[in-house]
């Protein structure tokens, strides 16, 4: 039986997984964290359906029990990647006949746009901080009360070049809608705004949800970014910005701001680049052999690749490449 | 005696030429002079800083003592040029007196003295002059022989890179390079066929005589004398044209910034001795970071000056300078580099757009009360974390403070002053001036340099203070109102931002207050020497990507320290290293209000 090890055990890598051990292949999958879920693990719902994130994972995790092919071994972490073996950060490696490298991405960490106060003012919060409140169906100001007014400003640490981080993170811009969506079934009577560059409604049902966003529920879009953040006179945040539609700048006081973070290529890329012989691209994600037909292999043979760790992709996207890699697993190894 | 011969036209020509066109250089630039600066200089010719000046002059045209701080390969170099030229020229002087006595002679006369007076027609030889003429011959030629080695191996020179010449000044530097091996063949073969000479041109005199044929020795006698004379005259008519004007300029230009001239926010007839008195040594080359990371080669100081004394400076190289100050530091004229460049580009783009400022009437959006204001500036309110340090600082000095634009306030000005638009900064020199003034503040604190800067040099705020937040800080603690927490388990470094170190001299400040807190560990380039972050306001013309390398490069120096926090004591240059340091950055107000006791 040949055995493949799957490291990351996020969305893509347990689709990985349970592909490959339907198709009678042993399967090691490497987890960092103490379980597996990855990224959408701390998420509420998913875009467009607001279907609960829980239930995707519990659906991989059911298919991943259909057979005993996979070991999941959660809490360590892969340094060298041959074809052949993977190593730990333990010093243990383990031998198999091809890998899967499905690390994803890290999220940017807020605190480097220092002008929009996160850790600095109380009620400055990620997006995926938002999704754990959802989580914990608390959603309130530090000091218990309602938000009224809340400013949800897209594009933090993607598209800007002064983080160094020049790609679009793709899902951002539908997350914001997402989350003002659901802040207004929340609080009806609060005001919510997007400040954006953009609106990138790229997938199936993602217009349709940005429209009903602004008939439905009154969600107001303002285009332009938010300069800086500051405390006013009665403790609110007050945020500069410029409305480049009407070519004004404008001042708001709000009672909470949501940043929604970018998706940041992995600091572990660089040595897979510089330990492994893998090619990175100029963003940090990682290169696949090509763009199009093997998207999911590597410049190495017998290393593929899937979901995040190339791009930025949704959950269905991540899915896909899951799948797709299994697939590309298995007709290589049927080659040897 | 008639002290004439026909190789000595091209001399004469060349000689003519040159001290026409100095003069013309002279009068006009002089002529040029504001009243004011021409009142400076009666003043001062009359007072003892014309001693100190002259005394410059021996120190820096003749001796080129800063130079030799700087590279003492290099400095001897420039040295046995320029004083060893100069000596032979005084000692050759001594020497027609000593023959001929006290009586007019052209300046030719005693230039071919050897020509004119060969041994065979004095009468009492004098030895000990021949000895003193070959040994400041010798001086000079190896001075002449390092400049060959600098100009193709620049590196032996302890220099990267060299400049990049242009054909006015290749024709002198050529004629140069001609004129004093010329000169020892030409004193040579005058020593083989009438004898004199000492130990260099009379050792090689008596190897002519004894290998060459008289009358070949005879045949060529002439034509070195003319090669010798054309040598000097082409140096001579190309140098008023060339860099090498700036034997000339310096001296003046020494005496003038002794009388207290200046270059000033605009343009003025004082520029033009700060601007040729540049000799394009090169020397500002090297330690510009541009260079370094970039690859940059035709901005430097060096080819701003040239391109702006022809008249042709483009706005593409005004512009592209972080104004970092590491050249105009390390420049062995110590022309006013910044200034001359921030004039430029004055005179390039000052357009005031009277309808854009309109909003500054009547706008106060300061808050609190107190005799000590304090000025954050836009980069301080982008990076709020020096902000509510400020204030914990504050609060734990007791300190009732008035807030200049804690909710938004006017730009300093230096930012528009930078890049060239200074009728619009003074717009907003006056409004903060007017409301510094209408709430009657004593001391005036600012965390941003640039800020800082601007108000020293260009507000004139009698009555008030200004201190830059190390310095208040540093007051705070000495004073004993303000008590931080010791430990020798904090380790920092410091990096200086170039507006607070270099412009502003002050680098002491901030490190007391550091070592007040922790270990400070020095990188290695620091003070005086301290590289800039790369995100220079100054600076219109390079690209992010371009910043992100130079500020990498910064980052990894300061890394390489090993310190656990970085600190600085700009936001602007805060905000530069983080993007490159894989340690904390932090500013100097932080790390204060995390260790109040």
């Amino acid at each position: 039986m040949k055995h493949v090890i799957v490291i990351g055990g996020g969305v893509a890598g347990m689709q990985c997984a349970a592909e490959l051990a339907m198709q009678d292949i042993k399967v090691t999958l490497l987890e960092k964290k103490s379980d597996t879920g990855g990224k959408v693990r701390g998420w509420h719902k998913l875009f467009p359906t607001f279907t609960p994130a829980d239930e995707v994972l519990s659906g991989l995790r059911h298919k991943m029990a259909l057979t005993q092919n996979i070991t999941t071994k959660t809490g360590c972490e892969a340094t060298t990647i041959t074809p052949q073996k993977v190593t730990l950060s333990t010093g243990e490696s383990i031998n198999c006949d091809a890998v899967v490298v499905a690390t994803g991405y890290t999220l940017f960490d807020a605190h480097i746009k220092e002008e929009y106060g996160y850790g600095i003012y109380d009620n400055v919060i990620t997006s995926a901080d938002l999704e754990e409140m959802f989580n914990k169906d608390d959603v309130r100001m530090k000091d218990g009360s309602t938000p009224r007014r809340i400013a949800i400003l897209h594009c933090v640490g993607s598209r800007d070049e002064k983080v160094c981080q020049r790609h679009c993170s793709k899902v951002c811009c539908v997350t914001g809608v997402k989350q003002a969506i659901e802040l207004k079934q929340m609080y009806p009577a609060a005001d919510v705004f997007n400040f954006y560059m953009d609106i990138r409604m790229f997938g199936p049902g993602y217009e349709e949800m940005y429209r009903e966003a602004q008939q439905k529920y009154n969600v107001h879009f303002v285009r332009g970014r938010i300069s800086e953040v500051s405390p006013n006179i009665d403790n609110r945040l007050q945020i500069k910005a410029e409305d480049t539609l009407t070519g004004r700048p404008l001042k708001m006081g709000v009672d909470m701001l949501v940043l929604l973070i970018g998706m940041k290529s992995n600091d572990h890329n660089a040595s897979l680049k510089a330990d492994c012989g893998l090619q990175c691209q100029n963003s940090g994600f990682m290169q696949p052999k090509d763009s199009f037909l093997h998207n999911t292999e590597s410049n190495i043979e017998g290393i593929f690749y899937a979901g995040a760790i190339t791009a930025p992709k949704n959950v269905a996207e991540a899915l896909n490449d899951g799948a797709t890699a299994a697939l590309r697993v298995k007709d290589w190894l049927n080659k040897q | 005696m008639t002290f004439f011969a026909d190789f000595c036209i091209p001399f004469i020509v060349g000689e003519i030429i040159l001290f026409t066109a100095i003069a013309i250089k002279y009068i006009m630039w002089l002529k040029g002079l504001p009243k004011s600066d021409k009142k400076l200089i009666l003043k001062g010719a009359f007072s003892p800083r014309f001693f100190t000046a002259t005394w410059e002059v021996i120190r820096e045209s003749l001796l080129h003592h800063r130079i030799f701080k700087v590279n003492p390969l290099l400095g001897y170099m420039h040295m046995s040029l320029a004083f060893g030229w100069f000596l032979l020229i005084s000692v050759g002087w001594i020497e027609t007196i000593a023959y001929l006595g006290l009586k007019m002679i052209p300046l030719h006369g005693h230039v071919f003295f050897k020509y004119f007076i060969p041994l065979n027609e004095i009468t009492a030889h004098k030895p000990m002059f021949d000895f003193v003429m070959d040994f400041l011959l010798l001086f000079v030629l190896s001075g002449v022989t390092l400049a060959w080695i600098k100009r193709m191996r620049s590196r032996a020179m302890g220099m990267k890179k060299t400049t990049q010449h242009i054909s006015f000044d290749r024709i002198a530097l050529t004629a140069l390079w001609f004129v004093f091996p010329v000169r020892l063949l030409c004193e040579s073969v005058t020593s083989a066929i009438y004898g004199g000479g000492s130990f260099l041109t009379g050792g090689i005199g008596t190897l002519l005589a004894a290998g060459i044929n008289t009358e070949i020795l005879h045949a060529i006698y002439e034509p070195l004398w003319w090669l010798y004379s054309c040598a000097l005259g082409i140096f001579f008519v190309a140098m008023p044209f060339s860099r090498y004007m700036h034997i000339f300029t310096e001296i003046p230009l020494i005496f003038l910034r002794h009388f207290h001239l200046r270059p000033e926010a605009k343009e003025k007839s004082y520029d033009n001795f700060e601007v040729e008195a540049c000799s394009r040594c090169g020397i500002c080359i090297d330690p510009c970071q541009l260079q370094m990371q970039l690859g940059i080669n035709d901005v430097q100081s060096v080819y701003f000056l040239r391109d702006r004394r022809k008249n042709r400076l483009q706005q593409k190289i005004a512009n592209n300078c972080l104004m970092c100050g590491r050249c105009e530091q390390i420049c062995p004229v110590g022309i006013n580099l910044n200034t001359l460049r921030l004039n430029s580009r004055t005179s390039m783009r000052n357009i005031p757009n009277e309808s854009r400022y309109k909003y500054l009437k009547n706008l106060d959006r300061s808050s609190g009360e107190g005799r000590v204001g304090y000025f954050a500036g836009c980069m301080t309110l982008l990076t709020p974390n020096t902000l509510s340090a400020m204030q914990r600082i504050f609060d734990a000095a007791r300190e009732d403070v008035w807030w200049a634009d804690k909710n938004g306030g006017v730009c300093c000005g230096r930012p528009l002053k930078l890049s060239g638009e200074s009728d619009s900064a003074q717009k907003m020199i006056d409004y903060n001036k007017s409301l510094f003034y209408k709430h009657n503040i004593t001391i005036l604190v600012t965390s941003c340099p640039i800020c800082l800067r601007i108000f020293n040099e260009e507000y004139k705020l009698d009555g008030i203070e200004v201190l830059h937040h190390s310095e208040y800080i540093l007051r705070l603690i000495e004073q004993g109102r303000l008590h931080v927490n010791y430990s020798t388990e904090h380790t920092f470094t410091y990096h200086d931002p170039c507006e607070l170190g270099r412009g502003s001299g002050i680098y002491n400040e901030p490190r007391a207050v550091i070592e007040a807190i922790g270990t400070l560990l020095e990188p290695s380039h620091s003070r005086k020497n301290a590289l800039c972050c790369g995100s220079s306001l100054a600076n219109t013309a390079i690209n992010d990507s371009q910043q992100l390398t130079i500020a990498r490069n910064v980052a990894e120096d300061l890394d390489n320290t090993g310190a656990e926090t970085i600190v600085t004591a700009c936001p602007l240059c805060k905000k530069a290293i983080a993007r490159g340091a894989t340690h904390q950055v932090k500013d100097l107000s932080e790390i204060v209000a995390a260790n109040i006791l």
